[in-house]
């Protein structure tokens, strides 16, 4: 407690008579005079996690927006807040990820050499084009799904929901920047089928956050990253590879959120665990139907063939490849996560010539 | 330039980042430890890259610490390759990127035993390719 004996002659009234208050002036509670040192890049929200400041409560005793570590009023306003675990919303490396992600903005403007575009042949044109019409449907989710969450998230966790907010802004800047490349290059938007708005639906109606996440980050911006991958890989210019890249980055974030946010929540309440597979099995179905829909993998098959001309005996053989791998980084993930998938998942893992047990022996060796 | 398997080459991409933060910067920090196999027949060579901030901070041998977050490893003519790539255009092109190397994995290959090691590859991907078209640099300022 900061000494108070400087300021014990204050005035009681204002000059119109209005009581004063002069609690503040008595100092935090315990953390005066303690001066956090700025890192090499510069003062980080780990390095002010000092003392109580970085104490995340298991269950916070207010449901206020006051901020986590102020002396708070017994009768503040409860804001209604219903995410008020910790195990709801917290991941060990939230606050490391919130500055990563601060740190690695761009711009889909500025930072993506739109001047470098050319000409490409119709066919390729027309993939990419629908490929980033997909792409700008379906990335306004993972803004959507956060925002509906956010204003139920206990102020407690602060840095849970500022990391949210940078997932919108991420999400904001990847529609736009597939909207731009879908009408920068003499193209458009081509078609939108229900495949993609039915694993939308699914994913913003999921009953829990903690099962919107799974949904989200672990399935939904696990797959997307994979495909920002192949975007890359299939990419016919540089500035397809640039944006696909830059991309990338952040849907890892993402993904990197979920999958310890999952883990967080499991280890710490086993009992959810069954709550997040009952997602899972109705999220793998819908994007199955998703990932297999004509007008995705027809796109991705042109583009990994170079045109339609080689799209039955390059396209489509590369596109299986490619979605194996796609299968197993997520089943990885999910282990991490603590709820492994491979006895329980209906994908048809023998159909796609994926080797379940020599997955079974990996995950085995991890426990 | 320094033959591509050698600790002379890697400390040459370490220096050219180093000298040239301002590439990096608009990037944003990174934080990764990334192990390079380069396949030879008689024995491999491994290097440990370490990324903090915007600089590669320390190129070492095997073994030593910190852990890595994932392994890039590959035939010595894979990296060649891709390298000889890099010094022709500048930076890498089409399928000589490290991205689009990895995923196909046919020739260098991504690996790792922790997910969130590996997903750094995708979080700090552009960095790594700047990292590594820096040998485009280091190619012209050879010549």
């Amino acid at each position: 407690m900061a000494e108070d004996v400087a300021f014990a002659d204050l005035p009681t009234e204002s000059p119109l008579g209005a009581p004063l208050d002069w609690a503040w002036l008595r100092g935090t509670r315990a953390e005066w005079g303690i001066h956090p040192k700025p890192g090499p890049r510069g003062l980080t929200m780990l390095d002010i996690a000092t003392g109580t400041y970085g104490e995340v409560p298991d269950r916070p005793p207010h449901r206020s927006m006051a901020p986590r570590g102020a002396d708070v009023d017994d009768d503040t306003a409860d804001m209604g807040y219903i995410l008020n675990r910790k195990t709801d919303v917290w991941a060990d490396n939230v606050v490391e990820l919130y500055e990563e992600a601060v740190a690695r903005q761009w711009s889909a403007t500025r930072d993506i050499p739109w001047g470098e575009l050319r000409e490409l042949p119709s066919d390729l044109e027309h993939a990419m084009c629908q490929l980033c019409t997909l792409l700008s449907e379906v990335e306004m989710i993972a803004a959507d799904l956060p925002a509906k969450w956010m204003w139920r998230l206990n102020h407690d966790f602060i840095e849970a929901k500022m990391f949210l907010c940078t997932q919108i802004m991420d999400e904001a800047r990847h529609a736009e920047v597939f909207r731009k490349r879908a009408l920068a290059n003499g193209g458009g938007l081509l078609l939108s089928r229900s495949g993609p708005t039915s694993l939308l639906r699914t994913i913003i109606e999921a009953k829990t956050y903690t099962q919107a996440s799974a949904l989200m980050h672990l399935l939904g911006e696990g797959f997307v990253l994979d495909i920002f991958r192949m975007g890359e890989l299939i990419a016919p210019s540089d500035v397809e590879k640039r944006i696909f890249r830059m991309c990338m980055q952040d849907e890892a974030r993402h993904v990197a959120y979920g999958t310890m946010h999952l883990r967080y929540a499991v280890e710490h309440d086993p009992d959810v665990a069954e709550e997040i597979h009952e997602a899972l099995d109705v999220g793998e179905q819908v994007l199955i139907d998703f990932g297999t829909a004509p007008d995705v993998s027809t796109a991705l098959a042109v583009l990994l063939a170079g045109g339609t001309e080689h799209v039955e005996d390059k396209g489509f053989p590369l596109s299986l490849e490619l979605t194996k791998k796609q299968l197993t980084s997520y089943l990885a993930r999910c282990e991490r996560a603590g709820v492994g998938r491979l006895e329980r998942s209906s994908i048809p893992f023998d159909l796609l010539d994926i080797d379940i047990d020599a997955l079974r022996d990996t995950a085995r060796s991890k426990r | 330039m320094s033959a591509i398997d050698t600790m002379a080459f890697f400390d040459s991409l370490a220096d050219e980042m180093n000298a040239h933060s301002e590439r990096y910067l608009s990037l944003g920090e990174a934080k990764m430890v990334v192990e390079v196999v380069i396949g030879r027949p008689a024995s491999d060579f491994r290097a440990r890259l370490v990324f903090e901030g915007v600089s590669c901070s320390g190129v070492t041998g095997p073994g030593s610490a910190p852990d890595a977050d994932f392994r890039l490893e590959g035939p010595l003519e894979a990296w060649q390759a891709m390298f000889d790539d890099i010094a022709a255009h500048g930076h890498a092109t089409g399928r000589y990127t490290i991205n689009s190397l990895t995923l196909l994995g046919h020739e260098i290959a991504c690996f790792g035993d922790d997910p969130m090691g590996l997903d750094k590859f995708s979080r700090f991907n552009q960095t790594l390719q700047e990292f590594l078209d820096g040998a485009g640099y280091v190619a012209a300022g050879a010549r």
